[in-house]
């Protein structure tokens, strides 16, 4: 009883191991390969899923098929006209044909020594075709366009497909940035000169405007202040002639004694005689 | 128990094959357990199996969704509540928050990145200037910090497809965020274009993260804060100062005009009403003046003579009954013999023989 009882357990044992020999699981983000004796067995990958697999002589590898980053170090380019520029890039990439990626790279590392390789020269080769202003604004995409062209078209022979190549920054060297810098701070007081002179313009024009009005109007006033005092004068002139026409002796005789009165004040001297009118009565 | 091992058999009943994937691994299992010399074995045997099954139950949260595989393969999505798979080693499940929005930083770090706080501030962030910094397309370079928010909107494709979601979207983020600005100019940048920068780089990062199939969904790009680089901050706040001038400019000359204008026009009713009052004040003097010269008229001519002489004499007497009026009187032969004489250096006095003549 004990003995098999002990040799049922160890049976058990040696099965569950013997099971994982000979079965496996691929996992959704996975394919596999099957290699017998460090060679591929049969021309497909597996798909995700459970497999079977010959104990001991054949053995698995598994490889990503989900979209895999390649981040490269920023590199120094020259562009068309003859200036550096920083390109910092990102690749996405996707192992696609897991036989032929075995049999050629091996590994996601000996793969990124390729993406690396083959990018960093694809970009060289993009961007100094144009000029840095125009890598930096308007030709982004053309250049992105054709180093992802050109790098799948390279990368295809090792089983790896190029997703996408793009740039993330373009940094300027300093004394690009500086010049750049300079031209704007210049741009911008052209722009506060600008304002502030038209400002004054057009405060001057309202004030000069200003005073021209108030000029206008008060010579208005004045003339029609004129003509009102003239009209008064010619009104008061007509009465007077009117009245006074009545009897011009008279009022001669009358305005004289009223000047006599007012012009004969302080400081007068008078010297009559006996003869005259006033004294008459005292002879 | 019973009930357990039912629905275990009808959870296997719409599957091809009959016996149940695992099946083996169990059975082994029950023969080891079978054998152990553990006291009440036979209870603990089917209590381990029960523990075995139970372990298959899993709750799907209402913001998660259930993403069961089967032997490593992707098999189906589960929804929200109570559910069930096959327990290990045959099937397993995962339940990836779909709902959340998560978010990202650019440019700027307030808090870690991917955590979305509701309680952001912004006066609590520090720049990244390298990040930050970017050149337009009219050759100008600006600082934008901007927030990209995302959220799984197909998690099939988010769990299998990319290997690193989370720094895929920041490359894509950085990458479309720069190429936007590339295309535009800078006050564009700065003012009345954020809005259509922030639409066209979520578009863009939608259409390149569909491209790799990563089925995250951007929410949207949020420009939190873009303004000119350190070095020239000055010209361009001068920029909006001497805006800020010329307006002062005008208005002070619109004050000056909105000034002096009514004070002319007051000035001018002055003036004429002066003047009115001039011309009434005349015109009633003369004919006030006229009907008092055709009164004394009137009754002058009923007495010419006479009337005459009072006025006369009346006059003469107001004149010569001013005590500074000087008065001499000489006879006339006293007059004819003197010498006229007039000094007229000296004399502060004029002498005027009045002949108040007939």
């Amino acid at each position: 009883m004990k003995p098999i009882t002990i040799a049922l357990i160890a049976l058990i044992v040696v099965a569950t191991l013997g099971l994982t020999q000979v079965v496996f699981t691929v996992d959704q983000t996975e394919r596999a390969i099957v290699l017998e004796l460090g060679r591929p067995v049969g021309d497909v990958a597996l798909e995700p899923g459970l497999h079977f697999k010959l104990p001991v002589v054949q053995n698995v590898v598994f490889f990503d098929s989900r979209i895999l980053d390649f981040d490269a170090r920023p590199e120094e380019i020259t562009t068309a006209d003859k200036k550096y520029m920083n390109v910092d890039s990102y690749t996405k990439w996707r192992i696609y044909d897991p036989l032929t990626f075995y049999t050629k790279v091996r590994s996601v590392q000996g793969a990124q020594a390729r993406l690396d390789d083959i990018i960093r020269s694809q970009l060289r080769v993009a961007v100094g075709r144009y000029t840095l202003i125009e890598v930096v604004s308007h030709k982004r995409l053309e250049i992105m366009t054709a180093v992802t062209e050109r790098s799948r078209e390279l990368l295809r022979p090792y089983g790896i497909e190029v997703v996408d190549v793009r740039i993330k920054r373009t940094d300027l060297p300093p004394e690009n940035a500086r010049a750049i810098y300079g031209r704007m701070k210049a741009e911008r007081e052209r722009q506060a000169r600008q304002y502030r002179s038209e400002g004054r313009e057009a405060s001057a024009r309202i004030i000069a405007e200003a005073d021209k009005q108030r000029a206008i109007i008060l010579a208005d006033a004045e003339k029609e202040a004129e003509i009102v005092r003239g009209d008064g004068d010619a009104q008061a002139t007509a009465i007077y002639a009117e009245a006074l026409g009545k009897a011009p002796d008279f009022y001669d005789f009358m305005r004289s004694l009223e000047a006599y009165r007012k012009s004969f004040g302080d400081n007068t001297r008078f010297i009559m005689t006996p003869e005259s009118q006033f004294l008459r009565h005292m002879r | 128990m019973n009930w357990d091992w039912e629905k275990l058999q009808k959870q296997q009943q719409g599957r091809p094959g009959g016996k149940p994937p695992g099946f083996d691994d169990f059975q082994q299992h029950f023969q080891k357990f079978k054998n152990f010399k553990v006291p009440g074995w036979k209870l603990v045997v089917p209590l381990l199996i029960v523990l075995w099954i139970a372990s298959g139950f899993y709750i799907v949260e209402p913001d998660e969704i259930g993403v069961v595989k089967r032997f490593g393969e992707f098999d189906r999505i589960t929804t929200p509540g109570p559910n069930y798979h096959i327990p290990f080693p045959v099937e397993s499940a995962v339940t990836p928050k779909v709902t959340q929005i998560q978010r990202l930083e650019f440019g700027f770090r307030s808090v870690a990145r991917g955590l979305l706080q509701s309680n952001f501030q912004q006066g609590v962030s520090r720049e990244v200037p390298e990040e930050a910094l970017m050149l337009t397309g009219d050759e100008n370079i600006v600082s934008v910090q901007f927030t990209v928010q995302f959220m799984i909107k197909d998690a099939r494709e988010y769990l299998f497809n990319v290997a690193s979601p989370e720094a895929t979207i920041v490359h894509v983020a950085e990458s479309a965020m720069r190429e936007v600005i590339g295309r535009s100019r800078i006050d564009d940048a700065l003012t009345t274009g954020k809005q259509d920068i922030q639409v066209e780089t979520r578009d863009l990062m939608q259409q390149i993260l569909d491209s790799y199939e990563s089925g995250i969904n951007i929410v949207a790009v949020q420009m939190q804060n873009v303004h000119p680089p350190d070095e020239v901050i000055e010209a361009f706040k001068d920029v909006a100062s001497a805006r800020e001038d010329s307006s002062r400019f005008v208005n002070e000359a619109e004050a000056y005009e909105r000034d002096i204008l009514p004070k002319a026009r007051g000035e001018a009713a002055r003036i004429v009403n002066e003047a009115q009052a001039y011309t009434e004040a005349k015109v009633r003097r003369s004919q006030g003046d006229a009907s008092r010269f055709l009164a004394v008229l009137t009754e002058y001519n009923k007495a010419k003579d006479i009337t005459r002489r009072r006025l006369y004499l009346e006059t003469v007497e107001s004149i010569l009954q001013n005590p500074d009026v000087e008065k001499l009187i000489m006879a006339d032969d006293a007059l004819k013999k003197s010498v006229p004489y007039l000094p007229l250096d000296k004399l502060p006095r004029q002498a005027t023989p009045s002949q108040a003549k007939q």
